[in-house]
Order: structure tokens, then C-alpha cells, then sequence
């Protein structure tokens, strides 16, 4: 899991190297470090950083750690990564169905009307990156219930 | 060497071609080479001092090859009786139990020879078992032809990625569906319309829909599965999407997004056929009779080889296959 983090540091050498120990140990990976000196409040600087932590256990491990030894969180929020897929349904398709896919959502569909029997539609949808696998899975399955072609994008 | 080829239709005729016109190369590596026998439906020709390689290349039935041709004799036949060092099998694709090539490649490893194959059927249906016994007799089963024609997919997997592991594989493995897909997209004919010109134009089988139901690609995944992902996979376990229900909208609205439907075989955790939109600027996207083939490989990263995936061409992947067991045994 990927955080947005905002630590307040006491403004004394060594502080973010010792804030940073926690995060290391515990298995994050720091992707961005600022260190906002010009928005210094009170004797505290704000130090925002972006990691990425194997599991959620090892995020809230480094967070007791890091309160424990007195420095502040001002923010922590997950990152979730999206993705866009793109996908044409060859048939007659519900698209109740599809738009009741957990994590999927419909940015825009665009249908044709066809010269022949068979409906065409194309869907864009957004997803978390690590829901685009099981929602794919899902689409193929709403399709095969509706004799409909999927057309998924590499 | 002496060698036999079994098959004498358009591609075992391009062989004997083929041979004529290299022999410059061929002699080099051997210059004891020939061709002593053929086999086909209606009969075979044999000949210990060698059959002569111009008279074949002028021939349309191998019936009208003078003196050696035996009438009313098998391949099999053929097979047990020379004295061949190699076979090249080219009769045609039965993916239902891979005969009459299976029975041939089974006769030729079990006589003793190498044996060089452009025939799908014997690879898909028992691809271990031929594997299996050509390495119990210390033989060469070599089968480049079998997928894409003339790209050198296992050759390059074999002799140039020797140290990666085959992640994924993708391709366009079929040139008549890309034609048809391609004849749609470029020009938004209706599939039946794109179908017919592909008929016209002679590259599709008599019934279309080993073709177009993706049952040649499905034949190709099963190979490359086997060979370069070391699985032991069967026809069956292809999940399988043919492209007859695509329609010009759906050309058309792929277009628009910058797409094109490609009909795709993947290997990954599962073995599939199907239409995939895939982006205008990817490398598979090739168009035409083309074939294309993307590995992903844990050293290398991503390669992706283009080329005639069926026809005359696939000629040139025999003949690598008989030049490198020449090389490696004679």
C-alpha cells in the first residue's frame, strides 16, 4: 500500500534521519521525501513523504513507532493507483450489470447503432490498478451470460 | 544425409524447390546430400542414388515423377523401408488425432531418424509423447513451421534467450484473420465482405473456420505452451473467441479510440484466444497476412518478432530446422 505522509519533526538536526528508521524497519519504501522548512509552525517542521509498505500491519506498526517516539502525524492517506480500461461488448448487454462491478467506474460508454443485429458498445471504465484483473474477470462473465463478445484492451 | 519428406502438397513442393535452388548451401555442410524418397496419398517415390530435385520442382503430382514412383504405396510404407537419416513431414493439419503425421513421426523416431516437422496436428495432440521418445532415441524432433511459419520463434527462444524464463507470450498467430480484421479496418468492410476476398485470394481454408473461429491460433498457443513455457497443455485447455461476430462498429469504435481488434493468443496463467484492441502504435500490431509474436522474459524484458506466419515462406523454417540437425550430426 502507497501513503501520503505529513510528519511534524522537531526542528533539530538528526530528527528526520531518526523519523525515517521506523519507516526502513518496518519494510516501507520511501519514494519522495520534502522537507518543508519554509512552513515551519512553532518549532516543528512539516515533512511530507510518499512509501510504499508491504502491508497495512507494517504501516500501522511504523505509525505507533514514530507517535511513540513523539513525532506527529499531520496527514496519512492511502494512494490508491488508478487505471483505465478500455473495452468494446459485441451484443446485447445490460449494462445494470455492468455498472453494478465493485471498484468499476464507468467514465463514459459510447454506443453504435448497428447496421447489423449485433449492439455495439464501447466502455471506458476507471478502476484501483489492483481491481482491474478481478473486474476483467467480471466483465468476461456478464458477456458469457449474455452471449456478448468482450473486447478487452492489452 | 540422406532424407525423405513426406507430404508432397504446396508446402512440401516449395521444399523440393527449395533444396533444388540451395544446394550450394546444403552441399557445403554435406555434400553427400539427397533426397531419396517421397512419400504421398496415392503413392511414393524412391530412390536410393537420390530423386532428381529439378524434375521435382517441375512436377504438380508426385504421380508424374518418372520410374520411381511406386503407385498404391504408403508413406508409412516409405518410412519403413528407406534408409533416411532424416524425414521432413509436410502432410496436412489434423488436430483431432494427428494423423497421418502423427503415425509418420512416431515410424520415423522409432527407424531412427531426425525428423523435421511443418505439421501441427502430431505436436498438438501428443507433443510430450514425440518429445519424449525423440530424446529416449537421442534424436532431433524439430517443428519451427509449426507456429508462425517463418519466424524463428523456438530457434531464437533456444539459441538466443538461453538463460531467460518465458514469462508471457502473445501474438497474432493467424494471417487469415489478420487479413480479414486488417481488410476491415482499413477499409470498414462488413466480415463476411473481408472474408470473401480472403477466399478469393486463396488464404483460407476451404471451410473458413479453422481460420476465423481461432482453432489454427488455438493449435499455436498449445505448442508454444509446451515447448518455450514447459506446460502440458492440450487443445482443450484454450479458452477460444473466434472473430466471425465482429462487426464494423466495432472496428469503428476501436478506430475512434485508437485501437485495432486483433484476434490474440496468450500464454500466461491461462492459455486464451481472442479479439483484443490493441493500441495503434504496440508492437503486435502488425497488419495484413503478418503474423507477430511478443515474449516477455524475466532478462530480456519484451521482444516481439514480425513475419509471414503461413505460405511459401514458411519453407525457409524447414530448412533451418534439416540445416541444423545437418550440422549437428553430419
Amino acid at each position: 500500500m502507497k501513503l501520503d505522509l505529513t510528519l511534524g519533526l522537531a526542528d533539530r538536526p538528526g530528527e528526520l534521519v531518526k523519523a525515517l528508521e521506523p519507516i526502513a524497519k518496518n519494510g516501507g519504501n520511501i519514494i519522495s521525501v520534502l522537507h518543508e522548512r519554509g512552513k515551519r509552525v512553532g518549532g516543528v517542521v512539516p515533512v511530507s513523504l510518499v512509501a510504499d509498505f508491504p502491508t497495512s500491519e507494517s504501516f500501522e506498526r511504523t505509525i505507533k513507532e514514530l507517535e511513540a517516539m513523539g513525532v506527529s502525524i499531520i496527514k496519512s492517506e492511502e494512494i490508491i493507483e488508478k487505471s483505465h480500461i478500455t473495452c468494446i461488448l459485441i451484443g446485447m448487454i445490460d449494462m445494470g450489470k455492468v455498472s453494478r462491478i465493485e471498484d468499476a467506474r464507468i467514465i463514459n460508454f459510447e454506443v453504435l447503432t448497428p447496421a447489423s443485429k449485433e449492439a455495439c458498445i464501447k466502455l471506458n471504465i476507471e478502476a484501483p490498478i489492483q481491481a482491474v484483473n478481478k473486474i476483467l474477470r467480471k466483465l468476461k462473465e456478464i458477456a458469457k451470460e449474455e452471449k456478448a463478445i468482450l473486447i478487452p484492451s492489452v | 544425409m540422406k532424407a525423405i519428406l513426406v507430404g508432397f502438397g504446396f508446402i512440401g513442393r516449395r521444399f523440393t524447390e527449395a533444396v533444388y535452388r540451395k544446394l550450394d548451401i546444403i552441399n557445403k555442410i554435406d555434400k553427400e546430400f539427397r533426397l531419396v524418397g517421397i512419400g504421398e496419398i496415392d503413392g511414393y517415390a524412391y530412390n536410393e542414388k537420390g530423386l532428381n530435385l529439378e524434375k521435382l520442382s517441375s512436377i504438380k503430382k508426385l504421380s508424374e515423377y518418372p520410374k520411381d514412383f511406386i503407385k498404391g504405396k504408403t508413406s508409412a510404407e516409405l518410412i519403413e523401408n528407406c534408409d533416411a537419416d532424416l524425414m521432413v513431414e509436410a502432410t496436412p493439419t489434423n488436430i483431432v488425432n494427428g494423423e497421418p503425421g502423427l503415425i509418420h513421426i512416431e515410424k520415423a523416431l522409432a527407424s531412427g531418424m531426425h525428423v523435421v516437422t511443418s505439421n501441427k496436428g502430431p505436436m498438438v495432440v501428443a507433443f510430450r509423447k514425440l518429445t519424449d521418445l525423440a530424446k529416449r532415441k537421442s534424436l532431433e524432433l524439430k517443428y519451427e513451421a509449426t507456429v508462425a511459419g517463418a519466424i524463428p520463434v523456438f530457434s531464437l527462444v533456444r539459441d538466443c534467450l538461453q538463460g531467460d524464463r518465458i514469462l508471457k507470450i502473445s501474438g497474432i498467430l493467424n494471417g487469415t484473420s489478420n487479413y480479414i480484421l486488417s481488410r476491415m479496418y482499413f477499409e470498414g468492410t462488413s466480415f463476411k465482405m473481408a472474408l470473401r476476398e480472403a477466399q478469393e485470394r486463396g488464404i483460407t481454408e476451404a471451410d473458413p473456420s479453422y481460420d476465423i473461429e481461432g482453432i489454427d491460433a488455438a493449435c499455436k498457443v498449445v505448442i508454444l505452451a509446451n515447448a518455450l513455457m514447459d506446460r502440458n497443455a492440450q487443445f482443450k485447455d484454450v479458452e477460444r473467441t473466434g472473430v466471425r461476430r465482429i462487426t464494423p462498429e466495432a472496428v469503428s469504435l476501436a478506430k475512434e479510440a485508437g485501437y485495432v481488434i486483433k484476434l490474440i493468443g496468450t500464454i500466461d496463467e491461462a492459455l486464451e484466444v481472442a479479439p483484443k484492441l490493441i493500441p495503434e502504435n504496440h508492437p503486435l500490431c502488425v497488419h495484413g497476412t503478418l503474423n507477430a509474436l511478443h515474449l516477455e522474459t524475466d532478462l530480456a524484458g519484451e521482444i516481439t518478432i514480425v513475419g509471414h506466419g503461413a505460405g511459401k515462406e514458411t519453407v525457409s523454417a524447414m530448412m533451418n530446422d534439416m540445416i541444423s540437425v545437418m550440422k549437428a550430426h553430419f
